[in-house]
């Protein structure tokens, strides 16, 4: 008898301690002191979201923080998102998919964007944040294309505003006999002159769901439309890329393996001449090889036309979340002034409002050139459709088989188009 | 009979919970799996439509499938075979008496014991043209030599192999010597005044002994090689185009990346019923050889 009691004993126990073990789970985010006043005045609540975010490895994280729990009154918790492109979306989708609340805001850059504005997985924002005459501050073309949904509502703040644009060696420049690249012939002749001993005129990253950017970026060039494989525009620009790498041989093959880790650091290197890059340089900057004299960014050349994409990381409500109050204080704080400047000084995003962007504290080198490109070029949003990286991935794997003579251009631009039709 | 009852009760409420869990985590997952694999799940579209079988008969129309399953008999099958000779041969190698034994079967292992994301985010620079190892060692002996070896489809499935071995194969070998560690020194000095050499006391005594070890092994690696995921994933991205794909690989895809939950869970249905199929059939053998 006295064994069978210690029997159901053991047995509660063992069940308690599995129970146990199944709940108060941390949740491993890491949650900083909060600051004064952060509390909720309806219910004496402390204000509290929890932040999904890429920028947490940043130097200037910390200040960030900081300033943003103190102007927003929210004390913000955060996760670090990862920091390959494929988990990092794979672990959203998720979280946004099944309804997890563990987080309120969330980072999320375009292809995301376009991804998720039509499931109903964000909260809508016009009428708590984006309010009229803060939403015309941001770039239209690119909150209607990329933020937007077909219902008409806006689901994200952009932190910043970014540009797809030339960066070049301006040693190599000099050692070509080049003041500029204003047109397709100077960029031609730039990256001959700077083919040689091992180093190529032209740098990309053409991994198979990276190179989207630029196949896009040169259609936009020669004047085509990345959905229209008709469009003669459009076969140009991908047959300009063919000859780059196997006619002229002015930018290498192997290049298909590489993101932008990889392109960046022969780029810093000195093995390419120029490239296409986003941000403000501050890869360049951390190689110290950023500056008027060394890697800067020009203005995009002229083809058929000056043209280039703009792109954004936006902070998105989770339609999930438990926070809502305290996530749209916050989210007013990253819409507003104080938000945006706090982006450019920590981690230099170039603000996305044009009134914060033409403020006094805004300034230098970048300012300069995003000012001459956005009075020069025609600006648009990438093209993506809704199952963007399906879609990118398809297309990415289309231009290596063409680009390694696995196709003929006319069976690249049949593909693409079914590829089109099929996700569109 | 009566106490016999009440200790069996005991023992069935004793293992309930660690049933219950198993039951929640497996036998609930597979179920669900194999019932979203009937539905044309597309979240991103908002889909959700019963077709039956539909994605099972899509899956064999479906190139980047097919592709998938083509990589992955090469990868188990080149990996296995890679496995078993090499293994063996490092079993032997490391079974002999030399002096720093020990130091170099503890620096064997080391490879076996890093996470294969990190030897894959570290191969990926490793066969890079401009900056790897791999292309910096063969350059001793031919200064000339040029090879991005992951942007071909040939070139990368061999290096995709090479890391999967690197990795695995230091812990087959160790396995391996522990069978040969019961080999009795008698029988080759037996076999050595009846006049056997090194290579006939291997095959008539080692290979035989040890013959059952290999299987079993060899069973649980092409499990494991079937499932493999991280090493594309790290490493490849599944490129150059889809030729590194493993299945495994493709069912992340599907599901995390593209949200095309119905087709995945078909592709990890059809999956799990090949991983069954050839357990069930792997056991059987192991069963009947019995040296």
């Amino acid at each position: 008898m006295k064994k069978t009691k210690t029997s159901i004993f053991a047995a509660a126990t063992a069940l308690t301690v599995l129970l146990s073990g199944c709940s108060g789970v941390n949740s491993g985010s890491n949650n900083e002191d909060p600051n004064s006043g952060t509390t909720n005045s309806a219910s004496g609540k402390q204000d509290e979201i929890t932040l999904y975010t890429i920028q947490s490895t940043n130097p200037n994280f910390e200040a960030w923080l900081n300033e943003a729990q103190e102007k927003s009154g929210v004390k913000i918790n955060w996760v670090a998102a990862p920091t390959d492109s494929d988990t990092r979306q794979q672990k959203i989708s998720t979280i946004l998919s099944s309804g997890d609340s563990s987080v309120d805001i969330l980072e999320i850059n375009d292809e995301m964007a376009t991804s998720f504005k039509n499931a109903g997985w964000l909260d809508p924002l016009q009428d708590s944040v984006l309010t009229s005459d803060i939403v015309e501050q941001f770039p239209q073309g690119y909150m209607e294309d990329m933020l937007t949904s077909d219902k008409g509502d806006i689901i994200g703040v952009p932190s910043y505003s970014g540009y797809l644009g030339l960066w070049v060696d301006q040693k190599k420049l000099d050692a070509a006999g080049m003041k500029s690249i204003e047109t397709e012939e100077d960029f031609v002749n730039f990256m001959k002159a700077s083919t040689k001993d091992g180093q190529y005129g032209y740098g990309g990253s053409w991994e198979k769901t990276y190179v989207f950017n630029e196949i896009a970026t040169f259609v936009n060039l020669f004047g085509g439309d990345y959905f229209d494989w008709t469009n003669e525009g459009s076969r140009k620009a991908i047959k300009f890329m063919y000859d780059m790498a196997n006619t002229w041989k002015v930018t290498p093959v192997d290049q298909i393996a590489d993101k932008y880790e990889q392109m960046n650091q022969k780029f810093i290197d000195g093995k390419y001449a120029m490239v296409f890059m986003w941000g403000t340089g501050n890869d360049y900057k951390e190689a110290n090889r950023y500056g008027m004299d060394q890697i800067h960014m020009i203005n995009m050349p002229r083809f058929a036309k000056r043209s280039i994409f703009t792109d954004s990381w936006s902070y998105v409500l989770n339609s999930s979340s438990k926070n809502k109050e305290a996530a749209i204080k916050f989210l007013k704080y990253a819409a507003g002034e104080e938000g945006e400047l706090s982006g450019w000084k920590n981690f230099g995003r170039y603000p996305a409002r044009a009134d914060v962007a033409s403020h006094e504290a805004v300034s230098g080198d970048v300012k300069v050139i995003y000012t001459e490109i956005q009075a020069t070029n025609e600006i648009h949003g990438r093209p993506m459709l809704p199952q963007t990286m399906e879609f990118i991935s398809e297309m990415g794997t289309l231009f290596q088989n063409y680009i390694q003579d696995q196709m003929t251009l006319d069976e690249f631009c049949t593909k693409a188009q079914e590829a089109v039709e099929k996700y569109k | 009979m009566y106490e016999n009852k009440k200790y069996i009760t005991i023992a069935w409420i004793l293992v309930l919970p660690a049933l219950l869990i198993r039951v929640f985590t497996t036998i609930y997952p597979i179920i669900e799996t194999f019932r979203i694999s009937l539905y044309d799940v597309k979240l991103l579209r908002g889909i959700n439509e019963f077709v039956g079988f539909q994605n099972y008969l899509n899956i064999f129309q479906d190139s980047k499938m097919i592709a998938s399953i083509n990589f992955t008999v090469i990868f188990v099958v080149g990996s296995m075979i890679g496995h078993i000779v090499l293994g063996i041969a490092l079993a032997l190698i490391l079974n002999m008496k030399f002096a720093g034994q020990k130091v170099l079967r503890t620096i064997v292992l080391l490879p076996w014991a890093m996470p294969m994301v990190v030897i894959a985010m570290a191969s990926k620079w490793a066969f890079n043209n401009e900056y790897g190892l791999v292309n910096d060692f063969i350059r001793w002996f031919n200064p000339s030599f040029h090879l991005d070896w992951l942007i071909h489809a040939t070139t990368a499935s061999h290096a995709v192999i090479a890391v999967d071995l690197w990795k695995d194969l230091p812990f087959f070998a160790i396995l391996i010597l522990a069978g040969l560690q019961f080999i009795s020194s008698d029988m080759y000095e037996a076999a050595k005044i009846d006049g056997a050499g090194v290579i006939r006391s291997f095959f008539t005594i080692t290979l035989p002994l040890i013959s059952k070890n290999i299987l079993v092994l060899s069973i649980f690696f092409t499990m494991w090689r079937i499932t493999s995921f991280d090493v594309v994933y790290a490493m490849t991205s599944g490129g150059p185009g889809e030729s590194t794909a493993l299945i495994a690989y493709r069912i992340t895809t599907e599901a995390f990346t593209n949200l095309n939950t119905g087709y995945a869970s078909s592709i990890a249905v059809v999956l799990f019923l090949v991983m069954a199929l050839l357990s069930a059939l792997s056991m059987r053998a192991a069963k009947r050889v019995d040296y």
